[in-house]
């Protein structure tokens, strides 16, 4: 295991495993954060990356120290074994569409899934438009790396902040829309962050017939489909556990308010 | 050392005495990659009601101290598409089935259970009378010894099957309500269901579930499950229990054998590890190798009481 500090309060882990294991971008892990009953549950985090390691395989997270299950994984020592469930759910849909270029969204955390769909899409040849906009510059994850990955497949790179302490001032999304607005045409449009930047994407995919698929983060006790904790409703009203028929989504098959 | 590990519960013969619970195990086949259940003494299904439900909005869980409070709300796919999809391939893979059946009115529990009537593969039925989550049926059935007797008898005339009734640590009387059970027909008690509980959000001053209340399930509510079932096996010491409430390890499911269940079931310990029905069974063996006991059984009620 290693630990590498991305911001004041963001770190990205890289865990080996001995298991061969090969995810798709918007997989997640369901991750136990400490040892014993505290905290109770594992959480689930969206893979950043897999790659081949000398004795099995290296798993990428991305983390944010939100409460006390993600201090103590910043403070497990090097070297502890953690118990890890991976990859489960589905993930992005990374088939090219007819010439047109893909935009991939971060917003904030919402960054491993769509990095590890950049540096899948770049290693394909398969161009993207790369927006990863946060609340402030210090808060913006990766962006050399982000650089890289969009400069290998030809498209761009947009920052914003909400504050306007880097990039462009705003919202990710309102980037988006300005470069749609302006003529850009998007295959398809993949995306993770918060609740609302993912709605307002989803009403961009419904104004503008755009093809969006979201990653969602619902709060899960197992990770599997059997405590159906993590339900999202669906465009034809119904619950189903985001674990399992997600975490991606079409946006066109949720719900207007899918979490609700 | 072998450990002898089959058990029984009155006339129902099982493999071993660890089950899967209902509501965290889906319909048996879910988490069958990791956990085969045909090498579990049997599954308890999620609640099956007569026709499909949505559950409740969410949020629908939070995590507790040693626990997690739900309220799911008997999200289920119906009887109808259980029997249609499901039941077959646990009848083909050899699973002990137990239908955990959920109604509104007396009606729909019988509606539920006439359905499976027409179906091979079932070893019980196990009465929901003890979900917290729900506004019409469940608890409600299960904290009145009256209405519980009533449900239980209208239920025992619609099969020959086991009937079991999971009981609710949320009624007022347990022991009463376990005897109105009994007396109603069941042939075996489980319990417990979960407690009853409430998370709150400090900071925006409102509860966490949408529903306001829960069920609180885990390791913390595992030393009110075995006192329930000791107080229950006391009451009706011939009457078989199935043991639940918090069970992470074999060794705490040795405590609810010796407190007088027959059998165990585990639960939201599959939350946190798909495999840990299997994984309690081993260190059950374990637990009765090192402790010289060559037989399960030789548990049950076990408990030493000067």
């Amino acid at each position: 295991m290693a630990r590498r500090e991305l911001s004041s309060t963001c770190f990205a882990i890289r865990l080996a495993s001995e298991l061969p294991l090969e995810a798709i971008p918007g997989q997640f892990a369901m991750l136990a954060c400490g040892n014993g009953l505290d905290p109770f549950l594992r959480r689930p985090f969206s893979l950043a990356g897999v790659s081949a390691g000398q004795h099995g395989t290296i798993v990428e997270l991305m983390v944010k120290e939100v409460g006390r299950a993600t201090t103590l994984l910043r403070h497990q020592a090097l070297g502890n074994a953690l118990q890890m469930l991976a990859p489960l759910g589905n993930g992005f849909d990374l088939t090219a569409v007819a010439q047109r270029p893909f935009a991939l969204v971060a917003g904030g955390i919402g960054l491993p899934p769509v990095l590890f769909a950049a540096e899948v899409l770049a290693a394909t040849g398969t161009p993207f438009d790369l927006y990863l906009g946060a609340a402030t510059a210090s808060e913006l994850l990766e962006v050399e790396r982000g650089r890289a990955a969009t400069t290998r497949s030809g498209g761009e790179l947009i920052t914003t902040t909400d504050d306007g302490s880097a990039g462009e001032n705003g919202f990710v999304t309102s980037a988006l829309l300005r470069r749609v607005t302006a003529g850009s045409q998007y295959g398809r449009v993949l995306a993770c962050g918060p609740t609302p930047m993912l709605a307002a994407l989803a009403d961009l995919g419904r104004a503008r017939s755009l093809d969006v698929e979201l990653s969602l983060e619902e709060p899960m006790a197992c990770g599997m489909g059997v405590c159906l904790g993590c339900v999202v409703t669906t465009a034809d009203r119904r619950r189903v556990p985001s674990c399992k028929e997600g975490p991606v989504f079409k946006a066109r098959d949720l719900a207007e308010r899918w979490w609700e | 050392m072998t450990v002898r590990l089959a058990t029984h519960l009155g006339s129902l013969d099982l493999a071993n005495p660890v089950l899967a619970a209902s509501g965290t195990f889906g319909y048996g086949l879910d988490l069958a990659e990791i956990c085969p259940p045909e090498r579990l003494g049997g599954i308890v299904t999620k609640g099956l009601s007569p026709r499909e439900r949505p559950g409740n909005p969410p949020p629908r869980i939070v995590e507790t101290a040693a626990g997690m409070l739900n309220a799911i709300g008997l999200q289920n796919i119906g009887v109808e598409t259980f029997c249609r999809d499901v039941l077959a391939l646990l009848e083909r893979r050899g699973v002990t089935v137990v239908i955990n059946v959920f109604g509104e009115s007396f009606a729909a529990y019988l509606e539920v259970i006439e359905r499976c009537e027409r179906e091979t593969g079932i070893a019980a039925y196990e009465l929901n009378v003890s979900c917290p989550n729900v506004t019409a049926g469940g608890m409600e059935f299960g904290h009145d010894p009256h209405q519980l007797e009533r449900l239980t008898a209208e239920c025992r005339a619609a099969t020959r099957r086991q009937l079991w009734v999971k009981l609710s640590p949320n009624a007022p009387d347990l022991v009463g309500t376990a005897q109105a059970a009994v007396a109603g027909g069941a042939d075996v008690l489980s319990l417990i269901n979960t407690l009853r509980g409430m998370a709150i959000d400090a900071v925006r001053r409102r509860p966490i579930l949408a529903t306001g209340c829960g069920g609180l399930s885990g390791p913390a509510i595992k030393p009110i499950a075995l006192r329930m079932v000791w107080e229950v096996h006391r009451a009706l010491p011939t009457v078989p229990l199935v043991g639940l409430g918090g069970i992470e390890s074999g060794r705490d499911a040795a405590e609810f054998l010796l407190a007088g269940a027959s059998a165990v079931q585990i639960g939201t310990a599959i939350f946190r590890d798909p495999r840990a029905p299997l994984r309690v069974l081993e260190e059950l063996e374990n637990f009765c190798a090192g402790e010289g006991v060559h037989d399960v059984t030789e548990l049950i009620g076990g408990l030493a009481w000067k």
